[in-house]
């Protein structure tokens, strides 16, 4: 099995091309081409046992809800997304964003519980918008810069999903 | 003693009752909302009934229902563990009315302890000496202010029914008290519905120590000592431990007897904990008390050997209390941090949803207090609290190296934590000397927060290698990424082709 895998860190993504054969009681496992000393067995539904020149580390993955994979070692994360060939490519979300405009989107499911400003307003850089109830805790949504308030999507009183634009300012 | 107890509440506190009923042989009877019909307190219970809809109001906090489910199981005692109606003197009324025994102190006891006004008033008829502020609760906003202008900035607006942080803010200058004003007593109404706010003066830099007391119906009442709770972000508490850094065995008596003597004046019985500010000098001021089991009462049962369920139970059924005094001495160091299901790198906005995997510590010197499970689905209804990590040792350092080994084994998949909040208080030197107090943590997630530690050679590599084997199996069980869709119908499709033939005439 030979796999392209664009792991993320932090820091940023990176390319990697993962060859990986079990056979029998061995594994052979390289990459980028560079054969690894390695062996990797599934220990539960959601973790990896992977031991690299003697030294044993234990990932934990689940897949996120855009299909990428999510990875933990102890502290550290990564994603990663394996490279279908065949998947249409190209497709970049921001590019229909209108420079400047930003959508202020619900951080989490939970109540609308009041509306700070109105359409036209003019609003600093974490200046309150709007205020968010979850889980019994009153969170405000501040605006991310300096500009107008262009349209306010959310009623007081409406429950929202996380990822629901809740405003846009402008 | 009991036969059948009734556990008015959720999540963690309702399984840690569980067990102890369990252990004196005690039947137990749980409640649950629509979100919760799969919860752990339910799944372990003898007996679980449904008790409304998700919202609290609705389901846990309805004293009407709990007593229907009381009558109609046959409990003879209730127990309502923390938060929700735990300090609702109205559901010891009902107890009463309905023929059961309250765990817990008596309403009269807690109108006159629990609500942090009257608890201030009785402090000072103790003469247990009080921070500066209002003891009455103030209706108009405008009069409030102006008393605020008078005892002079910073003050605190607090809820009269509060706890854990809700319906409280600090108003550091005249401006901004409007506002806080309107977000404090909104949020009282919407979590204890009761919208009442009272103002005090604002201690800079004082710790949170409190004082564990018991007190049975025959006279007598103990102090179990000292937990400090100083590590708090927005006045909830984080990180709670037994015995504090600072505690001298001579300010630990000095305290343990205002506790006690405050606790006779207002004729307490049953578990309590009366909360003090200590001040740079080791000056203690009351704060309030808590008539209830605290969320913190495992760190105080590791360094005494307690179970102070148990014995809540015991004392409601009358027993006396089983030792004095002078026999409780803490042994060793426990602490405590309160896992929580919320995202420490979007400030800490809960973060609700399915636990898709998850390992827990084990090993020497570590407790775990949960009420969660793989598979489970933490609500966004409730309080997102999943679990109280415990550790103790013989010294401060051994439970800290403990706990922070213990954090280390903990994994937790499909929702986010504030683990990584804990990794790093528990390496920051000024915790490791016990130098914190109450807005300690506030101002360090205020700092820019350290390098990360970078991950150790080969990491990065191991987790290519884990993605690559673990995407292989899971796409070729027909998943999402399945390579080959057509190779295996759909058994959905089946069976649903197979009921249209049965319907054919």
């Amino acid at each position: 099995m030979k796999l392209e895998i664009e792991l993320g860190d932090p820091d940023g993504k990176k390319k990697r091309v993962v060859e990986f054969e079990r056979k029998g009681d061995t594994c052979q496992v390289a990459i980028d081409g560079k054969p690894m000393n390695a062996d990797a067995v599934q220990v539960s539904p959601n973790a990896v046992s992977v031991t690299l020149d003697g030294q044993s580390f234990e990932i934990h993955l689940t897949r996120s809800i855009d299909g990428k994979m999510k990875l933990q070692c102890g502290p550290h994360e990564f994603s990663a997304e394996v490279m279908d060939p065949r998947a249409w490519r190209g497709r970049k979300h921001g590019a229909l964003e209108v420079e400047g405009r930003q959508e202020i989107v619900a951080p989490m499911p939970g109540k609308v519980v009041r509306i700070l400003v109105t359409a036209g307003d003019a609003v600093e850089a974490g200046q309150g918008l709007l205020v968010v109830e979850a889980m019994k805790m009153q969170n405000e949504i501040r605006s991310p810069k300096n500009g107008k308030v262009e349209r306010i999507l959310a009623k007081e009183g409406q429950a929202v999903n996380a990822g629901e634009v809740l405003a846009w300012v402008e | 003693m009991f036969k059948k107890i009734l556990i008015a509440n959720r999540g963690e506190i309702a399984v840690r009752i569980l067990r102890a009923c369990r252990e004196l042989g005690i039947q137990t009877v749980a409640v649950y909302s629509d979100a919760d019909r799969a919860a752990l307190h339910v799944r372990l219970a003898d007996e679980a009934y449904h008790i409304g809809p998700s919202a609290s109001r609705e389901s846990y906090l309805r004293i009407d229902k709990l007593m229907d489910v009381a009558k109609k199981s046959g409990c003879d005692a209730l127990h309502p563990g923390y938060g929700f109606l735990a300090e609702n003197p109205a559901l010891p009324r009902a107890c009463v009315d309905t023929g059961i025994t309250f765990i817990g102190p008596s309403a009269e006891a807690m109108e006159a302890m629990g609500s942090k006004t009257a608890g201030k008033q009785l402090a000072r008829r103790a003469e247990v000496p009080t921070v500066p502020g209002t003891s009455e609760p103030i209706e108009n906003p405008e009069e409030a202010q102006a008393l605020a202008q008078n005892m002079g900035y910073p003050i605190l607006l607090k809820a009269i029914a509060g706890g854990g942080g809700k319906g409280m803010r600090i108003v550091p200058h005249d401006a901004g008290f409007a506002s806080a004003w309107r977000d404090a007593a909104s949020e009282a109404m919407n979590a204890f519905g009761d919208p009442r706010v009272f103002i005090e003066k604002y201690l800079v830099g004082p710790r949170h120590i409190e004082i564990q007391i018991f007190a049975d119906a025959h006279g007598r009442c103990v102090s179990l000592g000292e937990r400090e709770c100083s590590v708090q972000r927005r006045h909830q508490k984080v990180v709670e431990e037994a015995p504090s850094s600072v505690i001298t065995p001579e300010l630990r008596r000095k305290m343990g007897e205002a506790a006690v003597r405050l606790s006779r004046a207002g004729g307490y019985t049953n578990a309590g904990t009366v909360e003090f500010l200590v001040d740079a000098d080791l000056n203690f001021y009351f704060l309030e008390v808590n008539t209830r089991l605290q969320v913190e009462h495992p760190v105080t049962e590791q360094v005494t050997g307690l179970d102070l369920v148990k014995l809540q139970i015991a004392i409601a059924a009358g027993h006396r209390l089983p030792f004095a005094w002078e026999t409780i001495t803490p042994r060793g160091h426990a602490m405590e941090v309160r896992l929580y299901a919320e995202d420490p790198d979007n400030n800490f906005f809960p973060s609700p949803g399915k636990i898709i995997s998850r390992h827990t510590p084990t090993g020497p010197g570590i407790r775990l207090d949960e009420g969660v499970y793989e598979g489970w689905t933490v609500p966004l209804d409730y309080d997102p609290l999943l679990g109280k990590l415990i550790a103790w040792g013989n010294s401060r350092e051994e439970t800290i190296a403990r706990l922070r080994r213990a954090l280390n084994e903990y994994t937790i998949m499909g929702i986010r934590t504030n683990v990584s909040l804990f990794r790093r208080i528990l390496t920051e030197p000024e915790f490791l000397r016990g130098e914190i107090h109450t807005k300690w943590l506030d101002q360090l997630l205020a700092r820019p927060r350290p390098p990360a530690v970078p991950p150790r050679p080969g990491t990065e590599e191991a987790a290519l290698i884990a993605a690559a084997l673990w995407h292989s199996t899971n796409t070729n069980h027909g998943g999402p990424g399945s390579t080959d869709p057509q190779s295996a119908p759909s058994r959905w499709k089946m069976e649903g082709r197979r009921q249209h033939m049965e319907h054919l005439p």
